[in-house]
């Protein structure tokens, strides 16, 4: 019996024979070349839509909550659903990095610094609906919990929306440390390697004085670790936050105890689907399916049909509940208002049903689950899912809540509604286009690190290791 | 020498270091030396520092605080008896048309604000109505004409005097043609001018006139006029067709006495029982303990029905099984109760209202429940004297024509032919006090003062007087018509002069005419009831004469509480309240009932798919009626209580653009359709009920703007008591206990009734000592008339935000009167109640604001911080009821973002209008973009009355032996006195009775252990179908 070094069931995480310089050119090579026709079309639509975003906001900001089509009854539409949406969003990132790393999944490298950047994006952009949906947004440093002239007046600590701010701010902080940390010895790679005067001062200063000491490296590696256990809590604590806005009120709808573990694992699930999105994408675009390999993106389809799966059980105890409780109210929000297709926003609870549980399913095929095509459109229809489960659950809920009187008329968007959610698409897309051109899109010095004992390159030179007996192997590695 | 006192030696010896230090003993020297040069010098870094912050900061400062300058322009000599910020009193008296309502008004710097209801007046007992808390922004309409004018051009009040009587004195016969008038001095004034122009006369023209009920009473008692009806005294009320809680006659005084009626204790209980039989539904209908649908030509035939069940004989000409036993059943009630029973009728037709005579006569209502020894001078008009004007003008016979108050050319049936004769009348003068459809057509036009700025009187019932003062200086160039009338018939007095002579001739000379005018209400009258003397003699003639039941379609033109026959069509205010009984703001439409809505608009409500869909979208169908080759569109609207085969359409819409930015929509177009043409003059009375309608749907919708969109508690999880609770006569009587028992069940889960505030929460319940206020509405007593919610959009500012915006939902009432229908659903029964923010002790709208911004007060108030809101709305959508309002856009001019109204409405334009805003109550804040704002209790009457008991050192009085120190504006305006405000922790005030003394108690959605502070008493229905 000989010994094979390679694994039969672990993929090598990095394909093609590569060896470090090789990892360096492929990852650095966007950065170094003038961008492609395809990205200056994208990054024009990106910056169009965020102009149009930036019109939107500033009709809301001088007209009125008005521009948009909220009334007395439904207060919250789709500002707050995107808010929420962009949020789920912005959990895979952390959770691929921080979580991953410290349960040592060594498939994380190949899409963490992507699915971080996400994030950031993410979270910047869900940050700019609860700003602007405020009347009086001049006023929005009321949140702000500071000596002040004013009393001095404090915020109210018993207001979930408070704790959003603390939790947002604090996740956008700690995820953004986290990013860059990670960036330092990337930028002083592409600062070591600048021809021009330019690039070169500009990333000498990004990279913070990186030299690649071993002292460094030994620091970098403790903060990377710090970092994830701070981020660690707080992919489950931001959105469990987040639901709490809902969680404590009286509404019935918004008024479930299951909220917190719903919310956070509808987070991961539409987050994950958004990564895949996108390196679907920046893998064909950069020529990257070496990093981002066709096992990475399967890895990532297994946590999406996992967490698709703990959101139909939740909506299914969700109803349970409302049909066990016998709260007329409770029972006609879930079985009139959502599960009724023939009831206004009928059409939201199904679709939502459709695209989170159903569909999803389809990723128990291996050979779905391995195909790109399939990968991407399922990706889309998953966040079309998670949009309309966070839409489900604030207007169908509050559109009939307790007094019949105050039902209200059909909601549905003004053009300036929607212009601040395609706004913060271009916001979104924009950030993702520079950072793609700009930022190693991928982590070479993790990717390095996981070279040697998951690349493909490296088991070239285990014939000789596999030429050893069993006990010769074992005697010379046990120790 | 002088002893010198030093404190160092340095002082002592005046040493040279001591001078050079005691004079740099302030001196702080510069921050920087400047030995060498400014340039060189060198300056600390603290200091450089602190001196960057400060000029920083100073120039941020001087640069950004440049504000607008806004003038207000102090008194240079006081007026006596104004103070800046306290509000004088004035009595006067509402007036229009034939309507007058004693009430008081607020005057804050010299401008009028706010009435309210006098308090002195035996009718109304401080009771008004939404037309009279509305009318005073009338005074401030920007549409008013603001100069007489000939032909259209600006002229002096001396010229067109001038002009005028010229012109009269060879005009031949000269007709004075007015709405009726019931102010003694006025019609004396009359009197003299007609006096003066032999063969002159005088025509009361009423748009919508009672004329019906004058010409049977002469025939029936020898008398033209309208008896006191006394809703108060009947045990059964009989109503067939009349509408008399909301338009018919005198509805503020009848909607006090039939709530003394519906008040109950539970000690003894006992109520009255109303049945109500009609076309289309009603807001009186609505309250009815059962009504009966039938079709408006069957009026006739149900009361000769009536008449023959209350003789005992057996019923013909009714085909309609169910309205047969609604005959059989108010005959029996009738019957039970002689001499405690009361029949009335609203149609115009002299024969059914002379039958309607002979029921009462068998009744013996005659002197118990119909006074005559008071009469009602509400409406004179006898349509046949106007249809005599009109062929009189038409053969060229009138020669001058002086229009006071009417406005015939909009609401005469046959304007046409009116407008003809009118062009053959050579002069014509109006008073219009707005360039009005009649005024336009009037080339000498004298515009009248407004109520408010007027000198008179008015005696709405005989013997009852009640006087009018004015309480601003006239805005415009206007003159009262009495002065004009004055005038002309060439008396040297004003009005004012005869006014004062005439009333200190008949009280005690002028102290007792001050006193008067200090009450504004003075009567000779007592209470005892008097009877007419009845001839039988043609009845038989007038059952032989009514005309029979038609088939088909028929439509019935009907007036809406707010704008009733169009004197509110330019009211912001009026046409903003949501209708009482359709819900609906700022339009006329098609009423149908849901049957109809099956066959005619294919909709099925029934069918929830169906139903949903139609309550969700604003646009409803258009249908297209044609009457006599006469055709108008309008939407349909789906009202349960509209009999099968009848269709209803309001009056009072479709006016001239000259009436102000209210009556057009965005498309400058009228809001509305004019349905008068479709009446018709028969038997000498205006006839509103029409047969032969064709009803087409059309493929066009149009958008309806109403404020609710779902009338029923039933869903498919159940009814949902815990929001409101009524029961029958029947069920309380058994028990009166019902409704406590049914709370004891609904918090048995919490603790049950007695422990439920305790155990219902985590948390332990506060103390509330000192003042907790506390409200009560008795929904037995309110009858959803909504003066209440116009009363609250005076008092606090509330902006009125026109049609786009109500479309949206974007309404801003504080105070709300939901409906809901439960039972049948052709013919449901109707329950109003009055929704408003419930001061919650345990509010979630509190603790979810980031901000802090709403808050709970020591005295129990759920408060609002305006400047303190952020706008996140949170609070709005956890409030279960909904009450919160925010505002969407600038509607009332407070922003700092320039040109933002730009994009809104007309309505929102004209409510910010320097004219209109001086209508805006000084001590409440006016609210701006971006905040929530929600019913605050009028917590500026609650500071007031608390100081006004803390000035005379004693405690707040708040009912206690029926002393007020101050009443909220919902609870003065109510005309039913369903609500009552004050203080729960003082045992002997009236909310605490109201709370202690009724089993019928409950809280709105209780359950929720949010703590309200606004508590309901249940309604309770004297229904046939289970007594």
């Amino acid at each position: 019996m000989s010994l094979k070094y390679e694994s039969q069931i672990r993929e090598p995480l990095v394909y093609g024979n590569k060896n470090y310089h090789q990892v360096t050119e492929d990852i650095v090579r966007p950065i170094e070349a003038k961008p492609t026709r395809l990205w200056y079309i994208g990054f024009f639509i990106s910056v169009s839509l965020l102009l149009f975003g930036v019109y939107s906001v500033y009709r809301e900001v001088v007209y009125g909550v008005g521009e948009w089509n909220l009334n007395k009854t439904v207060g919250w539409g789709w500002d707050i659903t995107n808010f929420v949406w962009w949020v789920g969003i912005g959990h895979a990132g952390t959770l691929i990095s921080a979580i991953l790393l410290l349960f040592r999944q060594g498939w994380r490298t190949g899409v963490n610094r992507a699915a971080e950047a996400m994030t950031i994006f993410a979270v910047m952009c869900a940050g700019q609906f609860p700003i602007f949906h405020m009347g009086r947004v001049w006023m929005a440093f009321f949140v702000m919990p500071y000596p002040n002239t004013r009393g001095p007046l404090w915020v109210n600590f018993n207001s979930p929306l408070l704790w959003d701010v603390f939790a947002i701010s604090t996740y956008f902080t700690v995820s953004l440390l986290f990013w860059y940390s990670g960036l330092l010895p990337d930028f002083a790679t592409v600062r070591d390697r600048a021809k021009t005067k330019l690039r070169k001062c500009l990333y000498g200063i990004a990279s913070f004085g990186w030299t690649g000491s071993t002292k460094h490296w030994q620091r970098h590696e403790a903060l990377s670790l710090v970092l994830a256990g701070l981020s660690t809590p707080l992919v489950l604590s931001v959105h469990t936050i987040v639901s709490f806005d809902f969680a404590t009120s009286v509404i019935p709808g918004w008024h479930t105890t299951i909220f917190p573990p719903y919310f956070v694992a509808g987070a991961i699930f539409s987050g994950f689907a958004m990564v895949q999105t996108l390196m679907v994408v920046v893998r064909k675009v950069f020529g990257l399916q070496d990093y981002v390999t066709i096992g990475h993106i399967e890895a990532m389809n297994k946590v999406i049909v996992l967490t698709g799966s703990i959101v139909g059980i939740a909506y299914l105890t969700e109803l349970f509940m409302a049909y066990y409780s016998q709260s007329k109210y409770e029972g006609y929000a879930f079985f009139y208002s959502r599960a009724n297709l023939f009831s206004p926003y009928g059409w939201s609870y199904y679709g939502m049903m459709a695209c989170n549980v159903l569909i999803p399913q389809i990723f128990w095929s291996r050979k779905l689950r391995r195909s790109l095509f399939v990968t991407f459109f399922m990706s889309i229809l998953v966040n079309v899912g998670m949009w309309f489960e966070r839409f489900v659950i604030i207007v169908t809920s509050i559109y009939r809540d307790y007094l019949p009187s105050s039902w209200s008329v059909y909601y549905s968007p003004s053009i300036w509604e929607i212009g601040f959610y395609l706004g913060t698409f271009g916001l979104f897309f924009t950030c993702f286009f520079l950072f793609a051109k700009y930022f190693p899109t991928i982590a070479i010095a993790e990717i390095k690190h996981v070279l040697k004992t998951s690349g493909e390159s490296y088991k070239n030179d285990m014939s000789e290791v596999e030429n050893e007996s069993t006990e010769a192997f074992a005697h010379k590695y046990a120790h | 020498m002088e002893k010198k006192y030093w404190q160092s030696f340095g002082e002592l010896n005046n040493t040279e270091s001591y001078q050079q230090s005691s004079k740099n003993e302030f001196k702080e020297d510069l921050p920087f030396d400047a030995e060498k040069g400014l340039l060189d010098a060198k300056t600390p870094r603290r200091d450089f520092l602190k001196y960057l912050g400060f000029t920083t900061a100073a120039a941020a400062v001087a640069a950004s605080c440049e504000v607008p300058v806004k003038k207000a322009i102090p008194f240079a000599n006081q007026p006596e008896e104004l103070v800046p910020g306290v509000a004088n009193y004035y009595a006067t008296t509402y007036v229009q048309d034939g309507d007058a309502i004693s009430v008081v008004a607020k005057v804050r710097d010299g401008r009028p604000i706010k009435l309210e209801g006098n308090e002195l007046s035996p009718i109304t007992k401080g009771g008004t109505s939404a037309r009279v808390q509305a009318s005073v922004l009338d005074l401030y309409d920007g549409a008013r004409l603001r100069f007489p004018t000939i032909d259209g051009k600006e002229s002096t009040f001396d010229a067109i005097d001038n002009a005028i009587t010229s012109s009269l004195a060879g005009a031949g016969n000269i007709v004075l043609l007015s709405s009726t008038i019931n102010s003694p001095s006025s019609l004396d004034v009359i009197q003299k001018f007609l006096a003066k122009y032999p063969g002159s006369k005088h025509v009361t023209y009423d748009a919508v006139s009672n004329a019906g009920i004058l010409l049977a009473n002469e025939i029936s008692f020898g008398k033209k006029a309208i008896p006191s009806y006394r809703f108060d005294h009947a045990k059964t009320i009989v109503s067939i067709g009349a509408d008399f809680l909301a338009t018919w006659i005198s509805p503020v005084e009848f909607a006090r006495q039939y709530a003394k009626g519906k008040k109950i204790n539970d000690a003894n209980p006992e109520m009255s029982k109303h049945i109500h039989f009609e076309s289309v539904a009603s807001l009186t209908g609505s309250n009815a303990d059962d009504r009966y649908l039938h079709r408006p030509s069957e009026t006739g035939a149900i009361v000769v029905a009536l008449l023959s069940a209350i003789k005992g004989e057996t019923i013909s000409g009714i085909a309609d099984a169910k309205l047969k036993d609604g005959i059989t059943k108010a005959a029996k009630a009738l019957t039970d109760k002689k001499g405690e029973a009361l029949v009335v009728c609203g149609s115009n037709d002299v024969n059914i209202q002379v039958v309607v005579n002979a029921i009462n006569e068998i009744l013996l209502a005659n002197g118990k429940t119909i006074d005559w020894n008071t009469t009602n001078n509400a409406r004179k008009g006898i349509d046949a004297d106007f249809a005599q004007l009109v062929d009189d003008m038409n053969a060229g016979t009138v020669g001058a024509l002086i229009v006071l108050d009417a406005n015939p050319v909009y609401t005469w049936y046959d304007s046409e032919k009116l407008t003809s004769g009118l062009n053959k009348v050579k002069v014509k003068i109006s008073f219009g006090s707005k360039a009005d459809e009649t005024t336009q057509k009037c080339q000498y036009v004298i515009p009248n003062h407004h109520f408010l700025e007027s000198w008179g009187d008015a005696e709405a019932k005989s013997g009852y007087y009640s006087f009018i003062q004015p309480t601003i200086y006239p805005l415009f160039k206007t003159r009262q018509w009495q002065d004009s009338l004055l005038k002309w018939s060439g008396a040297t007095t004003d009005y004012l002069a005869q006014l004062k002579s005439f009333w200190s001739s008949k009280l005690t000379g002028v102290n007792g005419w001050d006193k008067a005018l200090q009450d504004g209400v003075y009567s000779t009258s007592s209470d005892i009831l008097g009877t007419a003397v009845y001839n039988a003699a043609s009845l038989s003639a007038a059952i032989a004469n009514i005309q029979p039941a038609k088939t088909g379609i028929e439509l019935q033109l009907y007036q809406k509480i707010a704008i009733g026959a169009g004197q509110g069509a330019a009211n912001p205010w009026l046409q903003e309240m949501p209708d009482p009984v359709t819900r609906t703001t700022w339009d006329n439409y098609l009423i149908v009932s849901p049957a109809m809505a099956k066959s005619l608009l294919k909709i099925d409500l029934a069918n929830s798919g169906q139903a949903d869909s139609y309550e969700v979208h604003p646009e409803k169908k258009v249908v297209a009626i044609n009457i006599n080759g006469k055709t108008i569109e309008l939407p349909a609207l789906i009202i349960p209580g509209t009999h099968a085969e009848t269709v209803g359409i309001a009056i009072g819409y479709g006016r001239d653009k000259k009436l102000g930015k209210t009556v057009v929509d965005v498309n400058d177009k009228s809001i509305g359709a004019n349905v008068y043409p479709f009446a018709a003059l028969i038997n000498g009375t205006v006839c509103y009920d029409i047969s032969k309608v064709e009803l087409k749907l059309t493929d066009k919708k149009y958008p309806v703007a109403l404020t609710q969109t779902h009338n029923l508690l039933n869903t498919s999880q159940g009814k949902r008591t815990e929001v409101v609770k009524e029961l029958t006569f029947a069920e309380y009587k058994a028990n009166t206990k019902v409704v406590l028992e049914e709370r004891e069940k609904e918090l048995a889960p919490f603790g049950g009734l007695a422990n439920f505030k305790e155990e219902g929460s985590i948390y332990k319940p506060f103390d509330k000592p000192g003042i907790k206020w506390g409200m009560s509405i008795d929904l037995n007593a309110c009858n959803g008339c909504g003066a209440c919610v116009v009363a609250c959009n005076a008092e606090n500012n509330i902006p009125v935000v026109g049609k786009p915006e109500v479309l949206r939902f974007h309404d801003m009432h504080w105070m709300r009167i939901d409906r809901y229908y439960t039972g049948d659903a052709e013919n449901p029964t109707v329950i109003f109640q009055p929704m408003l923010c419930q001061h919650c002790d345990n509010a979630p709208c509190e603790n979810v604001c980031p901000v802090a911004a709403t808050n709970h007060s020591s005295e129990g108030l759920n408060q609002m911080t305006y400047n303190r809101c952020i706008g996140t709305r949170y609070c709005a959508n956890n409030c279960p009821y909904k009450v919160r309002r925010f505002n969407w856009a600038d509607y009332t001019g407070s922003d700092s973002f320039q040109n933002n109204q730009d994009i809104l409405n007309n309505t929102i334009h004209y409510m910010n209008e320097d004219l209109t805003r001086m209508v805006l109550n000084p001590d409440v804040t006016v609210r701006s973009r971006g905040v929530i704002e929600k019913c605050s209790f009028c917590v500026q009457r609650l500071q007031d009355g608390k100081l006004k008991a803390k000035k005379e050192g004693r405690p707040l009085k708040t009912g206690q032996n029926e002393e007020w120190d101050l009443k909220v504006a919902c609870q003065q305006s109510c005309p039913s006195e369903a609500i009552v405000f004050g203080n729960v922790n003082d045992k002997e005030s009236s909310i605490s009775k109201a709370r202690s003394d009724s089993n019928r108690l409950f809280y709105s959605l209780e359950f929720l252990h949010v703590l309200p502070n606004v508590n309901y008493l249940a309604k309770v229905r004297n229904s046939a179908a289970e007594a």
